[in-house]
């Protein structure tokens, strides 16, 4: 099943103009002033869905819709903000939680009712959307559960996210779709046949790129003696100004390469400062205890950088029976969004839209995350997919350590 | 046309100014004495202009060199028709290109892999430049080029712009 660039960014138009319009809505309800900030279309393999919530306690209204799309979709705040937000619609509800409750609940009515018509308008035909229903949970657990498929492993989100701007509050719009309806009504509004990308094959790209991330992490573990495991991988559609914002505008530290062959692009590993620091103080030699990242720190970051890289880059190169090739990596210790910023400009002079790869690692034993952040040309990504033997890629699944030896 | 009146925000406004976002490939505009934000240049720049004799004030984030060399896409995305974008929107408020001037920053070199030609942030800057020459806008404060990133901050009533670096100073152009 193949479908089109054109209406990737069709559908990622669709949920951010869906989005916009809610937020005008509250907008217009509270005197809020808010902007959407990303929207972007992931996907991923279903327990990984909404795994940036964790740690967080969110309320908000889901709904559920069917027509020539079903599946479900939540509107979400932040606790804190909620109470902001009903406090601004009714003085004196903020206390109330009865009244801050249906204060919720109508906006995200209104919120969502306009983002459901959006897609509708553009379909040209029915969704329906059952009554909201409030939510209080925790994390994750305030999306609905992503559709069952027993086909399909991974899902497709459309999330958008929200930055109120006189406070430092975020909140969110998921959409989770069917699978199949999705990617029907998909192959439905395929403009042209050039650019086609054979949607299974992207699940099969991305199961590599955890593989591929695992063996970055297995070359972590051996440089470091810190167990660490591969988290999330997904890959991302956005326009390409959306791409840097894909980023926190946090201190990163860590590596950047250019890698040529098929696909050619841009690689990135990312620490968080303290993350960086404890990483390197795990390769040396002598105990340094420092508290400022230092020409040693960033010399390890390198050195782990560049073979987390080359990991990385085998795996794929293995499986697509390709050869690519990296430049040495380049050190960068700047904020994240600057970093992309010029790697999605040098892929922007070609295209307007792009596939993001990302992976993260963990380890429990110390403070310590990485970010493995892909932007490949997307031609090249879609001729590799292409070329994707997909008998190849189930032995893959079958037998990881022989293909990323 | 984006342009903030402050009529939403009238309260707010008198205590705090008001901060005014400007995410990548966006202009927005103000009468109001308000902060117009932008972060995370790379080899983007953001173009500040103010006009200290209407009050009015602008700041656009480019990412690309020129609109001709790709299909499609929002004018703010580049560097010529963004800067073109935004002082037809500053004149729409009130402004006018004689009393104007611009102050820009970023167009960084950092992790350009081009082995041949000059970089996205140099070629970025280059195009500022010439348009707002067109324009008759004069240049009178940059940070341009260098291996940081940078944040800016436009203070709408004085035409003051403050760069922040990760890892330097922030300074006031």
């Amino acid at each position: 099943m193949n479908v089109d660039i054109q209406s990737l960014g069709t559908f990622n138009q669709l949920a951010h103009e869906g989005a916009e319009q809610a937020t005008q809505s509250m907008g217009q309800m509270t005197g809020i002033d808010a902007v959407v900030d990303v929207t972007k279309i992931t996907l991923l393999d279903r327990a990984d869905v909404g795994e940036e919530l964790v740690g967080r306690d969110f309320v908000g209204v889901q709904f559920s819709f069917d027509g020539v799309l079903e599946g479900d979709t939540v509107l979400a705040f932040d606790v804190d903000s909620a109470g902001t937000i009903t406090e601004e619609m009714m003085p004196g509800s903020g206390d109330d939680e009865a009244m801050a409750r249906s204060g919720i609940e109508e906006i995200g009515n209104i919120m969502m009712s306009g983002f459901i018509d959006g897609w509708a308008d553009y379909v040209g035909a029915t969704i329906d959307h059952s009554p909201p229903k409030y939510i209080e949970e925790s994390g994750s657990d305030v999306l609905p559960d992503a559709p069952e498929n027993g086909d399909h492993q991974q899902v497709f989100v459309f999330k958008s996210e929200i930055e109120w701007i006189d406070e430092s509050v975020n909140f969110y719009i998921y959409m989770l779709p069917e699978y199949e309806s999705l990617t029907e009504m998909m192959v439905e509004h395929v403009d042209t046949d050039g650019d086609a990308i054979p949607i299974d094959k992207l699940q099969t790209f991305n199961e590599m790129t955890t593989s591929g991330t695992q063996q970055a992490a297995d070359n972590v573990e051996m440089m470091t003696g810190i167990p660490t495991a591969a988290e999330v991988t997904q890959i991302s559609f956005a326009p390409i100004e959306d791409v840097p914002k894909q980023i926190g505008t946090d201190t990163f530290v860590g590596t950047v390469v250019e890698f040529t062959g098929t696909p050619s692009g841009y690689l990135m590993v990312l620490f968080d400062e303290v993350s960086a620091i404890n990483v390197a103080e795990a390769m040396m030699p002598i105990e340094m205890d420092s508290e400022e990242l230092t020409e040693q720190h960033k010399a390890a970051i390198e050195e782990l950088g560049n073979i987390m890289t080359s990991g990385f880059v085998d795996g794929w190169a293995n499986v697509l029976q390709t050869s690519v090739e990296h430049t040495p990596p380049r050190v960068v210790h700047d904020m994240g969004r600057a970093i992309m910023d010029p790697l999605a400009a040098q892929v922007g002079q070609h295209q307007e839209h792009a596939f993001i790869i990302d992976s993260e690692m963990r380890t429990d034993d110390i403070e310590f995350q990485a970010e493995i952040h892909a932007l490949p040309n997307e031609k090249e990504l879609r001729a590799a997919l292409d070329d994707l033997d997909v008998e190849r890629a189930t032995e893959t699944s079958a037998d990881v350590e022989q293909i990323f030896k | 046309m984006k342009v903030y009146d402050g009529s939403q925000t009238e309260s707010a406004a008198q205590s705090t100014p008001e901060r005014i976002k400007v995410g990548i490939a966006e202009y927005k505009v103000t009468t109001e004495p308000a902060l117009l934000t932008t972060s995370g240049l790379g080899s983007c720049i953001g173009i500040a202009i103010h006009d200290p004799h209407s009050m009015v004030a602008g700041l656009v984030h480019v990412m690309l060199p020129s609109a001709a060399d790709i299909d499609g896409g929002n004018s703010a995305k580049f560097a010529d028709t963004g800067v073109e974008a935004l002082i037809e929107a500053m004149e729409d408020a009130g402004a006018s290109t004689d009393t104007m001037e611009a102050k820009i920053a970023g167009g960084s070199d950092m992790l350009d892999f081009s082995e041949s030609g000059s970089s996205i942030g140099s070629r970025n800057a280059a195009k500022v430049r010439e348009t707002l020459e067109e324009f008759g806008v004069p240049v009178v404060g940059e940070d341009l080029g260098g291996d940081h990133g940078r944040s800016v901050k436009l203070e709408a009533d004085t035409g003051n712009l403050v760069v922040k670096s990760a890892n330097t100073e922030s300074k006031t152009l």
